[in-house]
């Protein structure tokens, strides 16, 4: 009876240990590469698509440089409101941790 | 030719040329290793599901921790009305996964290092999240590009900005998982001619760079297609559960 009793403790503390572990664990190194990985990404992406959507409007109205260069800018600014939200994300989940 | 480390990466053709109304439909190397990766998930799943006993092999346990390894992404990033979404992120993660880790074998060819590849991929989930969120809220999506709070003046500007960033969606997510896969490998070729060129007496540095390497890709290849189907979740989050 008393060895079924110490079993019951000592499995109750083994699970707390391994909750514990889990709980510590869930944001783990490489979910945190995966998150350096995105965002280096975001700020390119939208400076790309910025700047060809400059251009294609460009070749429609016909004002060749103009709009490319204001797209290209507006396109930076988008990238970095993007890194700037996924930033504030990772904050957010890391308060709550 | 064996030491350009861009050589790897070449498409041919396997078999006959088939050709449909000018669109080059032969089967080609990519193709012949997405059969593959294809192949081999169905065969894991099919083995790990095959018997189902309570103490599972260890081919059962794996098709597990894949199942609640996904399951538990959906459900953390995207919420639990995403659950019905897990066929398609599941089969999304699974698919760039093997086809990244079937990539990492010697001699064989690494489909997502093609552009084309993830590109598309990345256009599927945007317009399939796209439609799910004009069909779950209508117009009221387009409030996606308008945030809270903005003066009236500022909105023209703010608007053209949002849609550039939900437009570089597509291209951030296949960027990142091309640029990763065909950096990687053609790093790993490259200290691979270093072993070659500098022979017997200096090659042992190179080689021990190239383990070295191989196991960062691995690393790479894993967490290439967990961020490229976290993504998916949270744009499908911001389809289902409209705010930013």
């Amino acid at each position: 009876m008393k060895k079924i009793k110490e079993i019951t403790t000592r499995l109750k503390i083994a699970k707390s240990k391994i909750n514990n572990m889990e709980e510590k664990n869930s944001g783990s190194n490489a979910a945190s590469l995966g998150k350096a990985l995105k965002i280096s990404t975001e700020l390119v992406a939208s400076v790309f698509v910025g700047s060809i959507m400059g251009f294609l409007l460009d070749s429609w109205f016909g004002t060749k440089p103009l709009l490319t260069i204001c797209f290209f800018f507006i396109g930076v600014a988008a990238g970095i409101i993007n890194v700037f939200r996924a930033a504030k994300k990772m904050n957010k989940n890391y308060k709550l941790d | 030719m064996a030491l350009n480390p861009m050589h790897q990466f070449e498409v041919y053709k396997i078999g006959p040329e088939i050709n449909l109304n000018g669109i080059n439909l032969s089967f080609t190397n990519a193709s012949l290793f997405m059969t593959i990766s294809s192949l081999l998930i169905l065969s894991l799943l099919f083995l790990g599901t095959k018997k189902k006993s309570l103490i599972p092999s260890k081919i059962q346990l794996v098709t597990e921790m894949s199942y609640t390894f996904v399951a538990k992404m959906i459900n953390d990033t995207a919420g639990s009305s995403a659950k019905s979404f897990f066929p398609f992120i599941f089969t999304l993660f699974m698919f760039v996964l093997f086809c990244n880790m079937v990539g990492m074998l010697p001699y064989s060819f690494t489909v997502t290092s093609h552009i084309i590849v993830t590109f598309a991929l990345a256009t599927l989930v945007f317009i399939g999240v796209t439609i799910i969120g004009f069909i779950k809220h209508g117009f009221k999506y387009l409030e996606l590009f308008v945030p809270k709070g903005v003066p009236i003046v500022l909105l023209p500007l703010i608007i053209v900005i949002e849609i550039i960033s939900y437009l570089s969606r597509p291209v951030s997510l296949s960027v990142r998982l091309f640029a990763n896969m065909m950096a990687g490998h053609t790093m790993m070729k490259v200290f691979g001619g270093f072993v070659i060129s500098l022979g017997l007496l200096g090659g042992w540095l190179p080689l021990g760079f190239s383990v070295a390497l191989t196991g960062l890709e691995m690393l790479v290849a894993f967490l290439q297609a967990y961020v490229f189907a976290i993504l998916t979740c949270i744009y499908l989050n911001d389809a289902l559960n409209l705010h930013h």
